[in-house]
């Protein structure tokens, strides 16, 4: 690989040994990868941040860097940890407060935001072809798909070494020859009225190639959580929204075309709330965007508290302070709210016989980490379920 | 008999090949204190195995959980999948695990249902199984 006199000077260990073993995961990672080069990056996401997910091991890795006291070279934000930063939540259970703490400090302490958010581009909204080193595999969809930035699928630990060296390698969907969409996927009209993360689902489970998908009119959440689910349940990192995508970021070879039919998406609605049982009602994965706030304030005017389970909704720290006069309504209609975190990194003070979400990417790991029967419901159908 | 493999994080390896038909996310779908992952049917043990699948999809955290399971002594010895993301390259590098891809990935996993041992020296570009 081509290194800069500078780069050359980073990786001999002249700046320290952080910053040395940082460009020496990212150059080791390109070389197999065959990238010929770095890149520059403007803005590093980092993810592998809650201790309940990355445990003892990955507080270590962490406080090694954090104990020579390096800094970020590149902006820098924080994707969510496992504790309820608003210290209200029923659901959330705090109990790695003091761990979680750490990791936070050595973070922060490096000169990342603490944003404690999946939605980094909330704070920073990515310019198209922007070279970004991101990881939390639904931001990093989104910022290719939605605002045409340039990021592969980094791992935790690769989107650090990139905060602090500044770079990424070059290679992948930093070069826009790869940025090339070879199936189209159309949505019947049949299942337009159900959230679109059961279209993100399918997809991610069944096609390997970019898909170029054709979606009517949808709100951002809607298209958030349709994203975030084809990159849960596959591994895509960028998936070309007729009409969206911004042009000139992307290029198009169409080899095959699908139409999606309500038949292909049944068996991602999962279980329904039968009678009895309690149900958890979950909005916010990735976290709520305002718009998502609004319409849940709207839905819940009508009703005064839950009659079975609790409806959890989780969003960034900041959002809340933002949108505090939503967030007190919220509270009084005992909505659970939590901040910085998310059932998917956290731990959870009580089980639910189910849990019903608008989240395909919540759906895939739920059931999967805390074994819950879940299923996926649109906005008004979830509220209907708590508190009708 | 030898299977041509692509080196992407080199080193020595052997061991019992474990063989999953599928993408994981190693985040969810691996525990890292136990060493196993965790399929539709059941739990499967991965520690001292050569873990054999298709490659990694999900959660970017999956690079931390790899290098959990290094640091909790269940890491399998290799990994040999059909294709490589950078999440999976991210944590195998980290953890110091072997990571191959084989050539005609099919043909290589379902001859493996016979097979009890697979051999990897470094610099090969090839794994002997018995």
């Amino acid at each position: 690989m081509y290194l800069t006199p500078f780069q050359e000077k980073m990786l001999k260990g002249e700046f320290g040994w952080v910053y040395a073993k940082a460009l020496e995961i990212i150059v080791r990672v390109g070389e197999a990868l065959g990238s010929d080069r770095l890149v520059e990056i403007t803005h590093a996401h980092v993810s592998g941040v809650s201790y309940s997910n990355i445990g003892e091991p990955g507080l270590e890795f962490l406080r090694d860097f954090y104990r020579e006291k390096p800094r970020f070279r590149v902006y820098t934000t924080i994707n969510p940890g496992c504790v309820d930063y608003g210290m209200l939540s029923q659901v959330i259970d705090n109990k790695y407060f003091s761990k979680q703490a750490l990791i936070d400090e050595a973070l922060v302490g490096m000169g990342g935001r603490p944003v404690f958010t999946c939605i980094p581009y909330y704070h920073r909204p990515p310019m198209p072809g922007e070279h970004l080193a991101w990881g939390e595999s639904s931001a990093v969809i989104f910022a290719n798909s939605y605002f045409g930035a340039r990021t592969n699928r980094e791992g935790g630990p690769l989107a650090l070494a990139s905060a602090l060296t500044g770079f990424t390698y070059y290679h992948g969907f930093h070069d826009l020859e790869n940025r090339v969409a070879k199936v189209l996927v159309k949505i019947s009209p049949l299942i337009d009225n159900k959230p679109l993360s059961l279209a993100g689902l399918w997809i991610g489970e069944n096609l390997r190639d970019v898909p170029m998908v054709k979606i009517r009119e949808k709100p951002l959440y809607e298209v958030k959580a349709l994203l975030a689910a084809m990159a849960a349940s596959g591994s895509h990192a960028l998936a070309v929204l007729d009409g969206i995508t911004p042009k000139e970021t992307y290029k198009t070879d169409i080899q095959e075309t699908i139409a999606l039919e309500p038949g292909d998406l049944e068996k991602y609605l999962g279980e329904s709330p039968g009678p009895g049982g309690s149900v958890l009602g979950y909005v916010g994965c990735p976290h709520t965007h305002p718009e998502e706030l609004i319409i849940l304030r709207r839905l819940l005017k009508k009703y005064k508290e839950p009659r079975r389970g609790r409806l959890l909704i989780t969003i960034p720290p900041e959002l809340a302070s933002t949108y505090s006069h939503i967030v007190r309504f919220l509270l009084s209609r005992r909505v659970d709210i939590a901040l910085g975190t998310c059932p998917v990194v956290s731990v959870l003070k009580k089980k639910y016989d189910l849990m019903l979400t608008n989240s395909g990417k919540a759906y895939f790991y739920m059931r999967k980490i805390h074994g819950f029967k879940a299923g996926i419901a649109g906005l008004k159908e979830i509220v209907e379920t708590i508190y009708a | 008999m030898r299977w041509k493999v692509k080196r992407v994080v080199d080193g020595e390896c052997f061991g019992e090949p474990v063989v999953l038909n599928q993408y994981l996310s190693f985040f969810g779908e691996v525990d890292p204190a136990k060493g196993v992952v965790k399929t539709d049917a059941g739990e499967v043990g991965v520690a001292g195995k050569v873990l054999v699948f298709k490659g990694s999809r999900g959660s970017t955290v999956g690079s931390y959980i790899i290098y959990a399971l290094r640091k909790n002594n269940v890491n399998p010895h290799c990994m040999i999948v059909k294709e490589v993301e950078p999440i999976l390259i991210a944590g195998c590098v980290l953890a110091g695990i072997p990571l191959l891809v084989a050539e005609d990935f099919d043909d290589f996993s379902s001859i493996l249902s016979s097979k009890k041992l697979v051999i990897h020296k470094e610099g090969e570009d090839y794994v002997t199984v018995e």
